[in-house]
């Protein structure tokens, strides 16, 4: 035991005491959560901080239409692929997908001019083309999730000519009058331009605090849910990895981060289909692909009343809403995600992308 | 367009018997806990209901910024103490975390560099798709006769 673990061991931490009780050495703490993101994948194309992986085949032969997954820009896209046996990624590879991923990376100082614009209009068409590139089929599948599903939805919604054959959004928000706290929290009064001239992007602790006064006594239950499952130890294990994940958050770029306050917050400016985007209004009715919105039922971050709106939006025949028990994280990396979300969308997916 | 909504109704717990060998007094402090949890939805509701006030949101919000002001004023006051004294500051972190940001993006554009100069010695027909480790697998699956959701 080196120094340091040595004064950690001294320290009263009653977690420690109790997994010491439990025969976890303190040393194997760390080791507890195993690898995060850990399903062998390659990465094909980078750009600034932007990074596309492609998952390698897990089984004999493909759907022909390959997956695009669409991540949050303010959390870490792991939480898709947190371990083996608890990944939607790893789901989807060994239901015979080629799935592809976007990481977009934690924006820096000199990325504070990054605005939804480039997201949609560049970033998301650049991952597309690669994706053609690589595997060389004509169309993709897009899957967003929470403000990737948003951007996912713009995408479609601007590019109703490209390659897109399945739309796949996953507690997507759309509609700002379901998100009551924040909006009131970042209404008139909240000057956020005095926060991006302090910090240049919205930082990392600000977006994770913002996120924690949601449910503000969720972070106080999940500690003692925690201590009263001390004694089984794939429990600990998947709360543990969570707690990383919820804890590592990105900052939000200045641009963008000034679009979804004013356009989105205050201006529900999709809803009212009064959103432009490089000078395209951004009308989800002219979304005409096959559409699932999948939903978690106690979703916090993006409650009913900020998602429901989508499917009504959209303006394709093949459409869909399924609504599944749990929260916003446990939708795709519980283990009930395991057992209702993951087959939900493989299923879904697959009559569609032969 | 239809909602499924799945079946949430819990299934009863059996009740174990003090008579079971296994069984074991509850502790109280598992309890107390277990009651924590089973309150923390109603309780984090009442206090988000309190939050979406407007007038509650002014003042919080007020409070955030100047408590983000005092903190960067500290941050930047400390800077020069903790030089002296040989420490790394706040800011040194942040640097070094933008500086491993900027490592980790090259080594990333490094790789895939590498994976695209691959697919182009294929294309070009100078290695087969086996000896360059490129696997390709027949597009041809088929979802099973289970009927979609």
């Amino acid at each position: 035991m080196n120094d340091v673990t040595a004064a950690e061991a001294r320290m009263p931490n009653p977690l420690a005491q109790a997994l010491w009780r439990l025969g976890i050495e303190r040393d194997d703490f760390a080791k507890l959560t195993g690898e995060l993101g850990a399903t062998p994948k390659e990465t094909i194309y980078a750009h600034g901080t932007l990074k596309l992986h492609h998952y390698r085949p897990q089984s004999d032969e493909l759907y022909r239409v390959p997956v695009l997954i669409v991540t949050s820009l303010v959390n870490q896209p792991y939480i898709l692929d947190l371990s083996p046996g608890q990944s939607m990624v790893e789901h989807l590879v060994r239901q015979g997908f080629d799935v592809y991923l976007i990481e977009w990376g934690r924006p820096r100082a000199e990325h504070q001019h990054l605005t939804l614009d480039d997201y949609v209009l560049d970033r998301i068409p650049a991952c597309v083309a690669r994706v053609h590139d690589d595997c060389g089929e004509p169309d993709v599948s897009i899957i967003g999730y929470c403000i990737g599903g948003l951007l996912s939805v713009m995408y479609a919604a601007l590019h109703t000519d490209g390659p897109l054959r399945n739309l796949v959004c996953m507690a997507a928000p759309v509609n700002s009058d379901g998100l009551e706290s924040l909006k009131t929290w970042m209404g008139g009064h909240f000057d956020e331009e005095l926060l991006l001239e302090l910090y240049g992007n919205v930082p990392a602790d600000l977006v994770q605090n913002a996120l924690r006064m949601l449910r503000p006594f969720g972070k106080l239950a999940g500690a003692m849910n925690l201590l009263n499952n001390l004694d089984k130890p794939e429990f600990v294990q998947s709360n543990l990895r969570l707690g990383k994940w919820e804890a590592d958050n990105i900052p939000f770029a200045a641009g963008a981060f000034r679009q979804m306050v004013n356009d989105f917050l205050r201006g529900n400016k999709l809803v009212q289909r009064t959103w432009a985007l490089g000078g395209k209004r951004v009308d989800p009715s002219r979304i005409r692909v096959p559409f699932v919105h999948l939903l978690a039922e106690d979703d916090h971050i993006t409650p009913y009343a900020s998602s429901r709106d989508l499917v009504k939006l959209v303006g394709s025949k093949d459409k869909q809403e399924i609504i599944i028990k749990g929260g916003h994280v446990g939708l795709v990396a519980s283990r009930g995600a395991e057992k209702r979300m993951w087959p939900a969308l493989s299923a879904w997916l697959a009559a569609r992308s032969t | 367009m239809k909602a499924n909504r799945p079946n949430t109704a819990k299934p009863a717990q059996p009740v174990q018997a003090v008579s079971d060998p296994d069984f074991k007094f509850p502790s109280f402090f598992a309890m107390w806990r277990d009651w924590i949890v089973k309150s923390e939805q109603q309780w984090s509701e009442n206090v988000s209901k309190l939050l979406k006030d407007e007038r509650a949101a002014s003042l919080i919000g007020k409070q955030v910024d100047e408590a983000r002001m005092m903190h960067k004023m500290y941050a930047e006051m400390m800077q020069s103490y903790l030089a002296a004294a040989n420490l790394p500051s706040r800011l040194d972190l942040e640097w070094l975390d933008e500086r491993m940001g900027r490592v980790e993006d090259g080594l990333a554009a490094v790789q895939a560099e590498l994976v695209q100069l691959r697919s182009a010695v294929v294309k070009a027909g100078a290695a087969s798709a086996t000896d360059a480790g490129i696997v390709r697998l027949p597009r041809t699956r088929r979802p099973s006769a289970a009927k979609p959701s």
